[in-house]
């Protein structure tokens, strides 16, 4: 999967499961500070992403100190 | 002791969101309880409600704060936004340490719970919202409406039956006599229009099953009555001292004038049938208000519609008023729109207000056979009268009787 198809991915799947605008991501901002992301929220965003990618993802991978650019990458190796 | 004004009245009920559609409806004698339709409910006994169609219409509630709240919370959010709005409030003008929120309910949030507990058996641990942690509890629509608001002070949340929300407002009262906080939003909420919910209350026995008849099914001390009709909503309102509203120039709807609840001690779910612990809380809440019998010129009253219920509130009326029972206007408006349980103390103390305010008392519908030895009901259609001092009774299983005493402003 290429690069920009995996961030559109996470970025409709935060969309989707937090009720936030696209317009509202930040791809370089830290979830907790540019969303205020809370840990009930993040447990949310992270079994939607382990469904999205249909790979085991825990909450010690993605946090809400990660910025989207990082899910990214976290998220690019694991498929790889 | 400080007097306590009621200044600000937020309603969301089946016959109306905001004072003035659900007054239209009220005083106009016109039932909301239909046939459910939010889900499959024909296989119960009782399967008719008061159920509010447009909550989303009158919403100001984030689509990200909906995911994570039940509908009991989203109820009390816009009842508190509509009671802060009708007060004058600036909330952000307010010290957030001396503002309280005292709120009841009877049930909790079952929609979000039922839903998330029957994810967790299909889908397993992972089905689970997280959000549900924090959603279903009786305690959320206090944290949710201090988040919203960044409100800080002493707040309750009071769970007691039918009676919570007027046992919430007796506190709340109690709490801004002594002075200890400038401002409360104080009331109610409850969304018992869910299945498990709605399986509880049939369960428990006393739901009128006239499925075939919504609108006459819910008829307090009639003699064809057949049981109680559930209905949704929330009722909250800004309580803050009579000089702090005065010196403010508020609109001051009424004045609480006192205040007492006590229990029957008998049975975990019937109530004393002859009111002997509902006429002692009548004669402390007017002993508290300083008030003589005399000065009462109408009763809200609980009417379960349940015969051990109507019958032992009508003896605790006789017992405190004698012949004046007779001739006090007392009405049931709830008839119309259902028992909003927990919240069903705040919606009659709403009515109250209103009826005082108009000087109209609204109807108990569906009373077509009163007891001719009952009280001077007020029924089918709305009546002309002066009100200066009201008395508005609720009451719980497990024997809970309150009642709270309000008073025009002079």
């Amino acid at each position: 999967m290429e690069t920009a198809e995996i961030q559109q991915k996470i970025n409709d799947t935060i969309v989707k499961s937090l009720g936030v605008k696209p317009e509202e991501l930040k791809p370089e901002g830290k979830l907790y500070d540019s969303l205020g992301v809370d840990s009930t929220e993040m447990v949310e965003v992270v079994i939607a992403l382990s469904k999205a990618f249909d790979t085991q993802i825990s909450a010690k991978e993605v946090t809400k100190l990660n910025s989207i650019n990082e899910i990214v990458s976290i998220i690019r190796s694991k498929l790889s | 002791m400080e007097k306590i004004a009621i200044t600000g009245l937020g309603v969301v009920a089946p016959s109306g969101i905001g004072k003035r559609q659900f007054w239209a409806n009220i005083k106009a004698g016109r039932s909301f309880v239909k046939e459910i339709t939010r889900f499959d409910s024909s296989k119960y006994p009782s399967h008719i409600a008061g159920q509010i169609e447009e909550l989303e219409k009158y919403s100001h509630v984030s689509e990200r704060l909906l995911k994570k709240i039940d509908a009991f919370s989203h109820m009390a959010l816009i009842a508190s936004e509509l009671a802060l709005k009708d007060a004058g409030i600036d909330i952000a003008k307010e010290d957030p340490n001396l503002v309280g929120i005292f709120l009841g309910n009877a049930l909790g949030g079952w929609l979000y719970a039922e839903t998330e507990l029957r994810d967790m058996y299909i889908e397993g641990r992972d089905g689970v919202s997280p959000y549900m942690a924090s959603a279903w509890f009786p305690a959320a629509p206090q944290g949710q409406v201090s988040i919203y608001y960044g409100i800080k002070g002493f707040s309750k949340t009071i769970v007691a039956d039918r009676a919570s929300s007027l046992e919430a407002i007796g506190y709340a009262n109690k709490t801004l006599s002594k002075g200890k906080l400038n401002m409360i939003l104080a009331g109610g909420m409850e969304a018992p229009v869910t299945p498990y919910a709605l399986l509880c209350c049939n369960t428990y026995g006393g739901l009128s099953e006239n499925n075939q008849n919504p609108p006459g099914a819910y008829r307090p001390f009639d003699k064809e009555k057949s049981g109680f009709v559930i209905g949704e909503g929330a009722g909250i309102m800004v309580l803050e001292s009579l000089a702090r509203a005065t010196k403010r120039g508020a609109d001051i709807n009424a004045v609480i004038s006192g205040y007492a609840s006590n229990c029957d001690g008998q049975n975990r779910i019937t109530p004393d049938a002859k009111g002997v612990q509902l006429a002692r809380a009548i004669k402390t809440a007017l002993i508290n208000a300083k008030a003589n019998p005399k000065d009462i010129d109408y009763i809200s009253l609980d009417g379960l519609a349940i015969d051990i219920w109507d019958k032992g509130e009508t003896a605790a009326i006789k017992e405190v008023f004698g012949k004046r029972s007779k001739d006090i206007p007392a009405s049931c408006p709830k008839s119309m729109f259902g028992n909003l349980l927990g919240a069903s103390g705040a919606i009659d103390l709403i009515i109250t207000i209103l009826a005082m305010q108009n000087s109209l008392i609204p109807p108990t519908i569906n009373l077509d056979n009163p007891d001719p030895d009952g009280l001077n009901y007020i029924k089918k259609e709305a009546s002309e009268h002066k009100i200066n001092k009201a008395l508005i009774i609720s009451r719980g299983r497990g024997g809970i009787n309150s009642a709270l005493i309000i008073e025009k402003n002079k």
